[in-house]
């Protein structure tokens, strides 16, 4: 039966046209995906994913073109109906209903009532080898928890089309490694799944055929092996934007950094405790660990969004205590949250007002708009911003591009202690080589950066030095040898093997 | 103990509103008895109806302000087409049509023209009360036929045939929302929307549905008003949709949707009435009623905020606390065991 399935087509676009207003984001765009297949997506911030990915389910109505799954076209823009014919996207950023149980949640929408697919989903729960609490409130899962009831969503049902829009960037190297097993098992019955990463490790993984998008064109398909990672870069990227590929920024030379800027010690708080650490001038420290470990409490203990329940704090020597994040940002230390779109950004506001939404207690009770708006385009000629001008509203850009006005925002309060929490979730190949650059060139000019991720690639391409937390606690400390295998052993601590 | 009442607003208000008809009974005799409860609760059936059919819209995540137009405006339908000499069951369907066309109205605008609820609402509450004023030339409609003042009339246990409808009204709501599928999703358009279109629900048929039924509900009040009274003021009707949504509120019906029970609105509906009654009891003048029904108001809010922030505090701190214990090398069992106490954390 198997053999029989892998034959057929799963899924088939044909020349999809789509504009919103003037710009058209999709120009004629086909795709073929065969059952059995895992097929990569890749493409740089704008080039047309996310709507292609849209108009396949049913959310978006295309212009022009034709869409078929399982060989049957899609009459309109219909997600009940795509889901019917088989299809079932696993967004980025899981949709939730904060109000109901666990359970309610994957089955809203279906015929059975949650209690006659209770046992159904329980046995997906355990083939996927996590744990979950159904009847728990919904609003109470963590990001990597929501993740999974996503993919359950697609699971119970049935799915012969699944579309997992980078699926990864939330989960521990353990539930990927998990992930990835279940995503061969669905192959093996025959499921097409359209696997959309920026992590080319990741793709190379898992995929068998990837296809690239640049400005709503299809410029690069067919099976995996056949292209190198260079060539999968370039054709993503480059030719557009004319810049030369910078790959992996040198590290600091010297060794001897500057001065000690921050020094936390023993500090405790809601999800962690005991943690000392120091960070010096001209320093890129990472702070590696899996999800969970404690590490964005900690960040927000430090920049005083969280109350502490022990320790001190001290900012080149003088000890900042009842830190609050004003008080925070005025001595120099700032910090870049982790979601951009809940705690980053002011989505609906003009660009210029979140580049200054830092500095806004420091300006005059009359505001100069005219200073604001030069103040942006200084940071968007530096970063490279894609946008149409300081008076468009932060919502409008990619996720590369909302990153960097996030970057400019921080910066624009000159600080000292730069705290980076996983600068480059969500963003593309370019975007993120750009602000791997700009970390290194922050650094240069004497800025102590702590850098978090759960990235551990990108640590051991940009930390001088690296400290792991694991349950809420330090791992452990490298200064030398940094490596992927290294921060997995103490990340997981150092009975485990890393699944990585 | 404050999950529970945290978790049950009803049993909250219910043990308020004993503990106050107690404290009623002793200060004035003669309040705790049949006649009185049979009083409060005719009293309650307008603000009843209009306030189930305002939480079907909050419920959605819209908000009705047109309920008190809507109900003027059927009223005056009932009452200019009997005075017309049209039959009392062909008046009343008209009535309720009435309704359902205005309600549908306030649907076509917010779900499909995608205007603002509060905005398009605000807009109908005019227009509809302009409407009725039109058509009465601002004149009361009075001499209504008596069949249907007899509607309000009792059929034994202090109870009239409207009170009956009002209560099958309500248990076909609860029945609707808790044991349909289509009433499971009013729930899930009000929690997220997005995620609620996205896993395929008919978002704006189900808040189009929301207004017309909010429409049909503030008809019937209307037809109780009329048959109640006896005759159409060219106010009637006006004002209540705030006191409505006060009760929603008092109800457990949160304003950002996704939740809310129909027993906590009939409960806070009954609970409002009774203080009106009360107050006539104690002789206060009726001028107190608006002040004390807003201290009040704002006192059990008050205290479920901060139940409900004790309550939060209790999670977090739990779920912390998994953090602390952990032993050094904890594994792959240290984290089964911290999942486990996270589930059991945010029971």
């Amino acid at each position: 039966m198997t053999a029989d399935l892998a034959a057929g087509s799963a899924a088939q676009l044909t020349n999809i046209w789509k504009s919103y207003g003037p710009v058209p984001v999709l120009k004629g765009v086909s795709l073929a995906l065969q059952q059995g297949e895992v097929h990569a997506l890749l493409g740089g911030n704008g080039a047309g994913k996310s709507t292609l990915m849209k108009i396949m389910s049913g959310l978006v109505s295309a212009n022009a073109g034709s869409i078929e799954i399982n060989g049957v076209p899609l009459p309109h823009a219909s997600p009940a109906l795509a889901q019917q014919l088989g299809l079932y996207l696993v967004p980025q950023e899981a949709h939730i209903l904060g109000n109901q149980s666990v359970l309610e949640n994957i089955c809203l929408g279906l015929r059975p009532s949650p209690r006659a697919l209770r046992k159904r989903v329980e046995q997906l729960i355990a083939e996927l080898a996590v744990t979950l609490d159904l009847d728990a409130q919904a609003a109470t899962l963590e990001i990597a928890e929501r993740q999974i009831v996503e993919i359950l969503r697609g699971l119970v049902r049935e799915a012969r089309v699944l579309i997992l829009d980078e699926p990864t960037s939330a989960l521990t190297p353990f539930e990927v490694h998990a992930l990835f097993q279940r995503v061969r098992k669905l192959q093996a019955q025959g499921v097409g799944i359209f696997f959309i990463s920026h992590k080319l490790r990741e793709i190379r993984e898992i995929c068998g055929t990837i296809s690239v998008l640049r400005d709503g064109a299809v410029v690069l398909s067919g099976p995996l092996d056949t292209y190198s990672d260079a060539e999968i870069i370039d054709a993503m990227s480059r030719v557009t934007t004319g810049a030369a590929p910078t790959g992996a920024p040198a590290k600091r030379s010297g060794t001897g950094a500057g001065p000690v800027r921050l020094s936390v010690r023993k500090l405790s708080g809601e999800g962690f405790r005991d943690i000392s650490l120091e960070v010096r001038a001209g320093e890129v420290l990472g702070l590696a660990g899996v999800v969970g470990a404690g590490r964005t409490e900690f960040s927000e203990t430090l920049f005083g969004l969280r109350r502490q329940s022990g320790g001190s704090v001290a900012l080149d020597g003088v000890e900042l205590a009842n830190r609050s994040p004003r008080r925070c940002i005025d001595a120099g230390l700032v910090y870049l949250p982790e979601d951009r779109q809940q705690n980053g950004l002011f989505l609906d506001a003009p660009l210029y007002w979140n580049t200054s939404s830092y500095l806004i207690h420091r300006l005059p009770f009359l505001l100069r708009p005219g200073h604001e708006r030069s103040l942006f385009d200084k940071f968007r000629q530096s970063m490279g911003i894609k946008c149409t001008g300081p008076g468009q509203s932060a919502k409008a850009l990619s996720g590369g591009n909302q990153q960097k006005v996030l970057m400019s925002k921080c910066l624009s309060a000159a600080p000292k202690v730069l705290v980076l929490d996983e600068p480059t979730r969500g963003v593309d190949v370019a975007a993120r080589n750009d602000i791997y650059a700009l970390i290194r060139k922050l650094a240069a000019d004497g800025v102590a950066v702590i850098l978090i991720s759960s990235d551990f690639d990108e640590i051991e391409l940009l930390a001088d030095r690296v400290v792991v937390m694991a349950f809420g606690q330090l791992g452990g400390e490298l200064t030398e040898n940094i490596s992927v295998d290294a921060i997995a052993r103490l990340a997981f601590g150092a009975g485990e093997q890393a699944h990585a | 103990m404050l999950n529970i009442v945290a978790r049950n607003r009803v049993l909250m208000l219910l043990a308020v509103m004993a503990a106050a008809c107690l404290a009623l009974g002793f200060a004035a005799p003669g309040y705790l008895s049949a006649a009185t409860a049979s009083v409060i609760l005719s009293n309650s059936l307008v603000l009843l109806l209009i306030s189930l059919g305002t939480m079907l819209v909050i419920l959605t995540r819209n908000i009705d302000v047109s309920s008190g137009s809507i109900l003027g405006l059927s009223a005056a339908t009932l009452g200019m087409s009997l005075n017309a000499g049209v039959s009392l069951p062909l008046a009343i369907a008209l009535c309720v049509l009435t309704g359902m066309a205005a309600g549908a109205l306030n649907g076509l605008l917010v779900a499909y023209l995608r205007i603002p609820s509060i905005v398009a609402t605000l807009g109908t509450l005019g227009l509809y009360r302009g409407i009725m004023l039109i058509q009465t030339g601002g004149r009361w409609i009075e001499d209504l036929p008596q069949n249907l003042k007899a509607l309000a009339g009792g059929i034994g246990f202090g109870i009239s045939i409207l009170t009956v409808t009002v209560l099958g009204l309500f248990i076909l709501a609860w029945i609707f929302l808790r044991r349909t599928r289509f009433g499971r999703y009013f729930y899930a358009v009000g929690d997220n929307r997005d995620a609620a279109h996205h896993l395929g629900v008919p978002v704006r048929r189900v808040q189009f549905t929301a207004f017309v039924a909010s429409g049909a509900c503030a008809a019937i009040a209307g037809l109780i008003f009329a048959a109640q009274i006896g005759f159409i003021p060219n106010q009637a009707g006006n004002g209540v949709e705030l006191k409505a949504i006060a009760v929603n509120v008092l109800g457990g019906v949160s304003l950002l949707g996704g939740s809310g029970s129909v027993a906590g609105v009939f409960t806070a509906a009954i609970f409002l009435t009774s203080i009106d009654s009360a107050l006539v009891f104690l002789k206060i003048p009726a001028f107190w009623n608006d002040f004390i029904a807003g201290a009040i108001l704002l006192i059990v809010l008050l205290l479920d905020g901060r139940i409900r922030l004790l309550i939060d505090r209790r999670i977090r701190a739990r779920r912390y606390a998994v953090h602390a214990r952990t032993p050094q090398g904890g594994g792959a069992t240290g984290k089964i065991a911290d999942k486990a106490l996270l589930a059991e954390a945010s029971r």
